[in-house]
């Protein structure tokens, strides 16, 4: 009898541990991040939120696509608790293959709901828009839509990244309002116009920089990175294509809770630091991107969001990324 | 002589053999293990390319961007092979028969740039020349990236080579150039196609300067392919076409090595009895090495200095320092890991070629022309299962040791073909046991050709980018990913420090190793002779 009451006992206490190690949210020390933003850009955040937290954090830094890849192939062995994304369609890759899971409504609620999966299996942190930048020495006459770039005046001037997500996330808003018939023969003329492919974006500013190209599709911050990383200015600046144009598309980073991670608590705590207001502060002001929260102002000397007139892509279309892929290998693009 | 006719002897001798028919089969289950473990990326391709249908397959090998990958890859590779194939000879040639000045300086330049990624040659150059893009300034980096391999196999292989045989030619008057062109090249070609093998594959498998200068090798879009489609199936069936590709290849060299003439006497000439003096040799010897060491050294280093000095920034010298130690022991164990699993496998190729032997040597190369990114994804797939070895080191470097195998195997192959079986044979009759033999015979005559191969790998391991990326620990930093970081947004100077040390480390395996009368001494005091 007395026998069985400890095992009782001990079972009760065992119990108790292991609820208390599953549930650990309260006593989490470490979270594992698969970052696809620059250790440059994000390490600083990190490190403010290792210190306010007392969490470590364990950042695993490389592209969001590869990372993405990585995340596919791991399964529900992934060793992350959160994927940070440069852009949605790596996230909406992750989220294709259930491999996400919602995050509670309440969280992150400065972020408006167009900026978010409609589940909520990841969020958006910040915007980036696609611009061109050229080189003004050498364009006189901008384009005022994607259209006018199978120009003869913009023949062999031109450079894209096929294989960059944000290229991937316009192009596929593209197909989704135009149809992929107007979308292959734009990608047809663009090759006939001798269109340059790069393997960077920020290459591209580079050769437009250098006198390669004149004008390349890129997202709005490259010009003052590159520029800053050259620590000079440089021969690019950024140009808009007219308002509501696919061109001038807004795309977002953003960040999801991996299913298999049972750090949920933490990793919700650190998405709420990354959207909070003074956070998204820092972005515009260290990064150069736009914060998702509306009353926040537009990164120095730039328009904001309303005067750019720049659409905002239905996320939802960003499941159809493999057909946007299947179209650039159709053409030979990829 | 006498008493290895008495009858315990023979007896001896008997046990020999039949102990070594034992050891063939344990030597067939030890060679299943490796081609298993080699084949694991060839099971994960053939797995994913399963899942598309016949009719998306066939598409994809049939649309026109495939035969235009296919080409561009074909040709890139044919260059690349024919220029250091030229190049690699005549330096190689040259440092062995040329009495030249500066010698030891000389030999480290024309081996160093083996230490170097080919990103960084890449990035260096694009900095220098600005216009610097498309399809030949991409052979010319591989160029510059893989003139090693073909310099130290050509060496090895001349150090081999039957001095009398010189000697008798030379007594027919025959000048320098027929000398090697009848009596020398012979005897080397398996050595020379050795190293023109691997250049073929490493330019198969080249990612870093191919898509920085804009050329769509298979290698290109495969990784296009993972990085933004997440369409790995359709990756994996352009990752078969490559395999493909590599066997086509393979195949070929077998095709050239196959009229090389053997040599199996253990004796070699020192490389001092014949020593060319003559003036237009050297000087077009050491201008060749000369000038590929501005290419392939000084530029780079340049590049990289140069930033670093007019635009400084604060050397982190802890990061530095737990960079060079990881980088390091990573390589070394990959390095190890090779050395072992290549032993089973050198052993059987070593030996009389059988069905079995080619499959095997066939599986082990072909393997070698996966890109970094094919294997990275591979053993992610596996080990993830496994989480235990999951982005540990120790799953990085057993990646290094699939990645590179070839390399060491090439060379146990090679070192191991050399110990005459019937040295093992009157070692055995002499009483050893086989451990003995292994020590007292095989080892001495094998040693330095094993030591090559196991530093190949090592160095290459070091430079390794894609696959390091993808199997690391989290938080896990080598010189190549510092020097990746920050080299990918154009800052040279950030990246100097990492770039320079990977050469430091790199220079001195290489410096040992590639001295050749060092490397010799063992060969001409051999312990058999005693």
């Amino acid at each position: 009898m007395r026998k069985l009451r400890n095992l009782g006992l001990v079972s009760a206490l065992l119990l108790t541990l292991v609820t208390a190690c599953s549930s650990s949210d309260t006593q989490v020390s470490e979270l594992t991040i698969y970052s696809g933003r620059a250790e440059e850009f994000i390490a600083p955040f990190f490190e403010i939120w290792q210190q306010q937290s007392g969490i470590k954090l364990n950042v695993r830094y490389g592209d969001s696509a590869e990372l993405a890849a990585q995340i596919l192939e791991e399964g529900k062995n992934s060793p992350a608790d959160i994927f940070l994304s440069q852009d949605a369609g790596s996230l909406g890759a992750i989220s294709n293959e259930q491999l996400f899971t919602p995050i509670p409504t309440g969280v992150a609620e400065l972020i408006p709901d167009r900026y978010s999966q409609a589940n909520r299996d990841w969020i958006g942190v910040t915007a980036r828009v696609r611009v061109f930048a050229y080189a003004p020495d050498r364009i006189s006459l901008t384009p005022k839509t994607i259209t006018d770039l199978t120009k003869p005046i913009y023949k062999n001037q031109l450079a894209i990244v096929p294989t960059n997500a944000s290229f991937q996330a316009f192009l596929t808003a593209v197909i989704e309002n135009k149809g992929r018939a107007f979308a292959k023969q734009w990608l047809l003329d663009l090759k006939k116009n001798g269109v340059k492919t790069y393997a960077k974006n920020s290459a591209i500013v580079e050769a437009i920089d250098k006198g390669e190209v004149s004008i390349g599709l890129v997202n709005h911050y490259y010009v003052w990175e590159v520029s800053e990383s050259l620590g000079r200015q440089i021969n690019a600046v950024n140009g808009y294509f007219e308002a509501n144009d696919l061109g001038n598309l807004i795309n977002v980073s953003g960040v999801g809770i991996l299913a298999s991670s049972n750090k949920r608590q933490a990793a919700i705590d650190l998405i709420n630091f990354l959207t909070s207001e003074p956070i998204q502060n820092k972005f515009v002001s260290d990064t150069h991107e736009y914060s998702l929260i509306q009353s926040i102002n537009p990164p120095q000397d730039l328009p904001s969001l309303a005067q750019v007139g720049a659409l905002s892509i239905d996320l939802e279309v960003l499941k159809n990324i493999k057909s946007t892929q299947d179209l650039l290998i159709e053409v030979g693009l990829l | 002589m006498q008493s290895l006719k008495s009858p315990s002897n023979t007896s001896l001798l008997n046990l020999y053999r039949v102990k070594n028919q034992t050891n063939k089969s344990l030597l067939g289950i030890l060679v299943l293990l490796v081609v298993g473990l080699v084949l694991i990326p060839i099971f994960y391709l053939v797995t994913r390319a399963s899942q598309k249908s016949f009719t998306q397959i066939q598409e994809l090998l049939f649309r026109q961007k495939t035969f235009e990958v296919v080409a561009t890859t074909s040709l890139l590779v044919l260059l690349v092979v024919l220029l250091t194939a030229f190049f690699g000879v005549l330096i190689a040639a040259g440092l062995h028969f040329v009495n030249l000045p500066y010698f030891d300086a000389l030999i480290i330049v024309a081996v160093l740039p083996l230490a170097i990624p080919s990103y960084v040659f890449t990035y260096t150059w694009i900095a220098l020349v600005p216009e610097f893009s498309g399809f030949l300034p991409a052979v010319f980096i591989l160029f510059l990236t893989t003139l090693p391999y073909v310099i130290l196999a050509t060496l090895a292989g001349l150090r081999r080579v039957d001095g009398s045989q010189i000697e008798v030619a030379r007594s027919f008057g025959l000048n320098h150039l027929q000398i090697f062109f009848k009596v020398i090249l012979p005897q080397i070609r398996g050595h020379i196609s050795g190293g023109v093998l691997l250049v073929g594959l490493y330019t198969m498998s080249d990612f870093g300067a191919v898509s920085l200068l804009n050329v769509d090798t298979l290698t290109v879009t495969i990784q296009n392919m993972y990085r933004a489609s997440y369409d790995r199936n359709a990756a994996a069936v352009m990752s078969l076409v490559l395999v493909a590709l590599s066997a086509l290849f393979v195949v070929g060299d077998e095709r050239f090595k196959s009229k090389t003439l053997r040599n199996k006497s253990i004796k070699t000439t020192s490389v001092k009895t014949y020593s060319i003096n003559k003036p237009s040799y050297q000087v077009t010897v050491f201008s060749t090495i000369f000038v590929y060491g501005v290419f392939a050294v000084l530029v780079p280093v340049y590049v990289l200095l140069s930033r670093f000095i007019t635009n400084p920034v604060a050397v982190d010298w802890s990061s530095l320092l737990s960079a060079s130690i990881s980088t390091f022991s990573v390589a070394l164990l990959g390095a190890v890991i090779a050395l072992i699993l290549s032993a089973p496998i050198g052993t059987l190729l070593s030996e009389k070629p059988t069905y079995f032997s080619r499959f095997t040597n066939r599986a082990i190369l072909i393997g070698h022309a996966l890109p970094g990114v094919v294997i990275g994804l591979a053993l992610v797939s596996f080990g993830s299962k496994i989480s235990f070895i999951y982005q540990t080191t120790f799953l990085l470097a057993f990646a290094y040791a699939l990645l590179f195998l070839a390399k060491s195997v090439a060379s146990m192959t090679a070192s191991l073909a050399r110990v005459p079986e019937g040295a093992k044979e009157v070692a055995a009759t002499l009483g050893m046991n086989k451990w003995a033999v292994l020590k007292n015979v095989v080892t001495p005559i094998a040693a330095p050709g094993i030591a090559l191969g196991t530093t190949l790998v090592f160095l290459t391991a070091m430079k390794e980018l894609p696959a390091t990326l993808m199997l690391r620990p989290t938080g896990f930093e080598t010189l190549a990913t510092q020097i990746w970081s920050s080299a990918a947004i154009s800052r040279f100077n950030e990246a100097a420090p990492y770039a320079l040390i990977l050469l430091i480390i790199a220079a001195i395996p290489t410096f040992i190793l590639s001295r050749p009368d060092k490397a010799d001494k063992p060969l001409s005091t051999q312990e058999i002779g005693k």
